[in-house]
């Protein structure tokens, strides 16, 4: 504010010194050093306190920015995995980028605003003390561009977000012919891509032209009200002077702070335009982070018991729905008990609940009724970091971090020894492979790094899983795209963490099944039967049923399938 | 590996600015009209803009100093004009700029992109996708920013510059002089500007793009983290990235703040000088009173273009920059083209496959010397381990790629004869992993017909028995599939693929057999789709099921880059080779689950 306040006088005192060094040195011969010296003086207040009013401004506005984006990030890892799934992760990403964006954009103006303001307010009064009648006339018709800015800013504001919006489907299109140029080249459809953009380039035309129709309307006015100051200043005042009722430095000065007034009034105008996307963009902000986390620490939690035997999973009586009031719910009235050590497949076809009980138990969900139990203690008592690392889950797609594997690997304790990392490999059955990457466990995968096949990546992530040493580990259909041939060697040593601990299998593969000590049939929401799978294939026509109906999705017949979706496509 | 187009330095020198001008000019040539006319207002604009100081000082020479009230009034009355000159030719500089630099940019997203579509797939095993994406986005959006806006500033701006200082010379070339002393300092800290702002840019542009990768990969990757409970140490990540990001930014704030502040000073320190140099002359007799406040005036129409030009330098260089990424794009050759004297090809006739090697690039070969005979109609699966080169195999009878060696016939036709044309309308390749484009379902069919109408939709869906499940969503063949398909189950894109070829009835249908089902639901339909698809034209199946194999005619097999066994599924099995032991492993695997 301060800095404002020194650059506004520095700004404003140079054309008053030029009025005096005009009348007073140039036109009645007194010296004209001074003033010289004053205008340099005045000239360097200005400079210096324009940097530093610049430098806070932005200062404070990157430093809220970078705040609220790290308190977004760190509210979004919190909140609970229904408000992910119901809301997209480009929606979110927007709030912390372009909503965050807006709102910097005027927090960076506010200083500036305050500045501006300052000088049309000094300027106004200078000129009025000056000569009263001829600041009126020169003034009048600066306020209109203050009111052209602001409708100008209203009035682009949608048209370059339609600019962007017809862009963003433009990239869309381009994206999609690229990423899907084996489709296009195979039906020969090059043309009806080429048609595709030329129809949206022809909307961001028409949209770019409606922009820049809009800058065409204002931009030309908001040149022409302040020639019309300085033609009333040079017509008005010069009759004024002939009339000595004032001096040339008058005149001269009066020319130069209408020009100075022009930029803060049509920054004024803007401000308001920025002010309306700044309010919209904060309240999208703040309807995240003021969304509160459903799932969340009771008061005083309960810790999970530490000997004995581990690793006891109760469900009682369970009711869930993801919706709310839709009736029908994904489990009703389930009850299942687990006890320690002891591995249960659950298996049934798509939607009968399997994938949901998975989810209930690390309390990624709470129950609607009923009461799951850890170990004899209701999950909903525990911390959630307690029963999270009691509890680990390989879900189904694979989510890998854009860092090395060994980081990846060791994603639940990131100071685990390598050897500890190794070793979840190894049970993993991905050590092999991982030892023949380029820079063995310390390859950068992801984004920017090295593309691994998806049977390749679950079984990293199901060595993310083993490394946390869980004492209930979930495998949710996590070896689906592991290539029936190498899923036999990580079968083994799956068998070997199994022993250990309980373990809950969500699996396709019969062979994978079969490693289960007992295997529970889900049907909508109910447990139809439960008993180890040579009793059920023996017994129980609905499991051979279900069974029957993924048997040909076991591609036992070739070593093909570990989910590339070209097997030479791996060209450099 | 470097290759056209995608080198990501900002830089370009003189001689290579140099060329993407004159080529850039030979490109607007169809322009070339609107584009003189969109520079000349700018002339007249400036000008006018220029003439207001001037005025002021004949008011002031000729009608205050003399006492000459009607002088005075004329030369309102000029003033005027010239404001009301300077309107409309700033608003008609706007719009023509506008109609000439959209309609360039326009035609240059469609050469570039038809350009794009004509390339080969080793052009896109070779480029990056997502850098082909950025030249088709990013790069022409920063034209966009330049025509927008930045073109018309950047041109007033150098002319505002130029005719000032050519007015100020005029007016008095020693006064000129002196206000000099000024621009050396100006013109290093504007180099020093220059490339610091400049490299700032660029880091805190990388900065972005990791807080934003961090942002996604935060959110989208929000259930492993939960499910670890690492929500600390995702925040803690993330906010190290952000922090880098401030820090750049308030690098680049820094080097503003020492910049602005010294065109600041230099605009006052020299409306010093003239004043107190001027005033001297003025007392000397050398000056007009009118001339010195001129002088003033124009001074700061010298400084204020010095500011907007080293900023807006970076967006014309960038701008150069992109455009030469996209000349670079639009020089890659298309090495999948029409021969000048290309025949149709009939693809209703036998292949023959004649001593084919290929390698991609210059790697080692992935195929050597394969014979293989296909009779018209005939049925035959492609079996083999990863790599082994019988993906390739397929693509190379589709033309895909070119053989390294050796030659693809069809009848008599050597592939490399045969007009694309022909070939694309013959030869269908068909993933089952179903790839879907935005638009409704029936749009997502008619890719391999544009000009099919919806009953020649619903037609093709009925004959391979599956309309109903489309009519079955909620607005039938008309519901859009949104973001990649999201609404649509695994098994229903695979519908949807196999309804394309159904639709496209083409002779020769090469079918990319999904890796694995990952919907057990439509299992069944998928497969009686696909049986149903296959009759009556010749297939090729890059089978990954050996329920499929079986259902061929012939079988063969593709290890090691040859063909290693051929013969119909009964006679493999009964030699006992590596397909033999394929289909011993499968059967027991179909014993432990019945």
């Amino acid at each position: 504010m301060l800095a404002g306040l020194m650059w506004t006088a520095g700004r404003v005192a140079v054309p008053f010194f030029i009025k005096l060094g005009l009348d007073r040195g140039i036109r009645d011969g007194g010296p004209l050093l001074p003033w010289s010296l004053a205008i340099a003086a005045a000239g360097l207040v200005s400079a210096v306190f324009l940097g530093v009013r610049r430098y806070l401004a932005f200062r404070n506005a990157r430093i809220i920015e970078a705040r609220l984006r790290d308190r977004i990030f760190a509210h979004i890892q919190r909140l609970h995995f229904s408000f992910h799934d119901a809301n997209a992760t480009g929606e979110l990403m927007s709030r912390g980028n372009t909503d965050l964006q807006h709102f910097q954009n005027f927090i960076v103006l506010v200083p500036l605003t305050f500045a501006n303001f300052l000088i049309v307010v000094t300027v106004t009064v200078i000129m009025l003390i000056l000569q009263p009648t001829l600041a009126l006339l020169a003034l009048a018709s600066l306020p209109f561009v203050n009111v052209l800015g602001r409708k100008f800013a209203q009035n682009l504001n949608p048209a370059v977000l339609k600019v962007q919006q017809e862009s963003a489907q433009l990239a869309a299109v381009v994206e999609e012919s690229v990423s899907g140029v084996r489709v296009v080249k195979g039906f020969g459809s090059e043309n009806v891509q080429a048609e595709k953009l030329a129809f949206e380039a022809d909307d961001v035309f028409d949209a770019a032209m409606w922009s820049s129709t809009i800058r065409a309307r204002y931009l030309p006015g908001m040149e022409l009200l302040p020639s019309i100051g300085l033609i009333t200043v040079l017509g008005c005042g010069g009759h004024l002077v002939l009339d000595e009722q004032m001096s040339v430095g008058d005149l001269v000065s009066f020319n130069i702070y209408v020009i100075m007034m022009i930029q803060p009034l049509r920054m004024l105008g803007m401000i308001v335009a920025h002010g309306q996307r700044a309010a919209a963009a904060g309240v999208r902000i703040s309807e995240v982070l003021g969304t509160a986390p459903k799932i969340v620490d009771v008061a005083s939690p309960t810790l999970l018991p530490t000997d004995g035997e581990l690793g006891r999973v109760e469900l009682r009586d369970v009711d869930f729905d993801y919706h709310e009031n839709t009736g029908a719910g994904v489990l009703r009235g389930l009850s299942l008990t687990i006890e320690p050590g002891e591995s249960v497949a659950l298996v049934g076809p798509t939607a009968s609940g399997k994938s949901t009980i998975a989810r209930l138990l690390p309390r990624f969900y709470d129950v609607d009724g009923g009461e799951i139990l850890l170990d004899g203690i209701d999950v909903r008592d525990v911390r959630r970091q307690d029963l999270r690392r009691a509890v680990s889950i390989v879900f189904e797609e694979t989510f890998l971090f854009s860092s090395s594997i060994r980081d990846n690997i060791a994603f639940a304790d990131p100071d685990a020894e390598d050897e500890l990392v190794v070793k979840a490999a190894s049970l993993a059955g991905a050590d092999d492979f991982i030892r023949e990457l380029p820079d063995g466990y310390d390859t950068e995968i992801g984004e920017r790094g090295y593309s691994l096949s998806g049977g390749q990546r679950q079984r990293i992530a199901i060595a993310r899983a083993i490394l946390a040493d869980p004492r209930v580990l979930i495998l949710d259909d996590a070896t689906s795209a592991v290539d029936p041939t190498k899923e036999h060697e990580i079968r083994d040593a799956l068998s070997e963490v199994m022993e250990r601990r309980t373990t809950i299998v969500i699996a396709h593969r019969p062979a994978t099944i079969a490693l289960a000590d007992r295997v529970v049939l889900l049907d909508e929401g109910h447990i139809v039967a439960s008993g180890t799978h040579e009793d059920l294939l023996a017994t129980n026509e609905r499991y051979r049923e279900v069974l029957a109906a993924d048997r040909d999705a076991d591609s036992a017949g070739d070593a093909d399938s570990d989910g590339d979706d070209s097997e030479d496509g791996d060209a450099p | 590996m470097h290759t056209h187009g995608t080198d990501d330095g900002e830089q370009l020198g003189v001689a290579g600015t140099g060329a993407v001008l004159r080529r850039t000019a030979a490109f607007a040539r169809p322009y070339r009209r609107g584009a003189m006319g969109a520079m000349a207002l700018l002339f007249v604009w400036t000008m006018m803009l220029l003439a207001g100081p001037l005025l002021v000082r004949i008011g002031i020479d000729e009608g205050i100093e003399k006492g000459d009230g009607s002088v005075l009034n004329r030369t309102i009355v000029l003033y005027i004009a010239v404001a009301i000159i300077s309107y409309f030719s700033f608003r008609f500089a706007i719009i023509l700029l506008a109609r000439v630099g959209e309609r360039f940019l326009r035609d240059m997203r469609n050469r570039v992109f038809a350009h794009l579509l004509r390339q080969s797939m080793s052009f896109y095993d070779r480029e990056k996708a997502g850098v082909l994406v950025s030249r088709m986005t990013s790069d022409v959006d920063s034209l966009q920013e330049l025509v927008q806006f930045g073109l018309i500033m950047f041109t007033s701006a150098a002319l505002l510059l130029i005719g000032s200082a050519v007015i100020l010379f005029f007016l008095s070339w020693k006064l000129m002089l002196v206000c000099m002393v000024a621009m050396p300092f100006l013109a290093i800290a504007n180099v020093k500007f220059q490339r610091d702002s400049n490299r700032a840019y660029l880091r805190v542009r990388d900065r972005i793009a990791d807080t934003l990768s961090g942002l996604q990969e935060g959110i989208s990757g929000v259930r492993v983290v939960q499910a670890f409970a690492r929500e600390d140490g995702a925040s803690s990540r993330f906010s190290d990235a952000n922090q880098d990001l401030y820090r750049t930014h308030m690098d680049s704030v820094k080097i503003q703040c020492w910049y602005l502040p010294i065109v600041e000073f230099a605009g006052a320190g020299t409306t010093a000088l003239a004043l107190g140099v001027g005033g001297w002359m003025v007392s000397d007799g050398q000056l007009s009173i009118g001339t010195v406040v001129a002088f003033i005036l124009l001074l700061s129409t010298l400084f204020e273009p010095v500011q907007q030009l080293s900023q807006l330098f970076n967006m014309v260089q960038s701008a150069t920059a992109s455009l030469n990424k996209l000349y670079g794009l639009l020089d890659a050759d298309v090495d999948i083209d029409d021969h000048p004297d290309a025949v149709e090809l009939d693809p209703a006739q036998p292949i023959r496959i004649d001593g084919v090697t290929f390698a991609y690039g210059d790697g080692d070969p992935v195929l050597s010397s394969v014979d293989l005979d296909i009779a018209a109609g005939e049925r035959v699966a492609f079996v083999g381990p990863t790599g082994a080169g019988k993906s390739t195999l397929a693509k190379l009878i589709a033309r895909f790629y070119d053989p390294t060696d050796g030659a693809i016939r069809i009848g008599a036709t050597d592939l490399r004869d045969a007009s694309v044309r022909s070939l694309r309308d013959g030869i269908v390749v068909v993933s089952q992993e179903g790839y879907l484009f935005s638009g409704t379902v029936a749009d997502n069919i008619r890719v391999a017909r544009p000009e099919a109408s919806d009953d020649d939709v619903r037609d093709a869906l009925v004959r391979i028995g599956v309309v109903e499940r489309f009519d079955s969503l909620p607005d039938g063949l008309q519901t859009e599939v949104q973001e990649r398909g999201s609404r649509l189950s695994a098994g229903e894109k695979q519908l949807v693929s196999l309804a394309r070829a159904a639709l496209a009835d083409p002779a020769l249908l090469i079918l990319d057999e999904a890796t694995s089902s990952v919907d057990p639901g439509t299992e069944a339909m998928v497969e009686l789709a696909m049986e149903t698809l296959m009759q009556g034209r010749t297939v090729i199946a890059i089978a990954h099921r050996l329920s499929t194999s079986e259902r061929c005619d012939r079988v063969a097999v593709v290890a090691d880059g040859r063909l290693a066994e051929l013969g119909t599924h009964d006679d493999l099995v009964a030699a006992g080779g590596h397909y033999a032991e394929l289909y011993e492993a499968w059967i027991s695997g179909l014993g432990e689950a019945s």
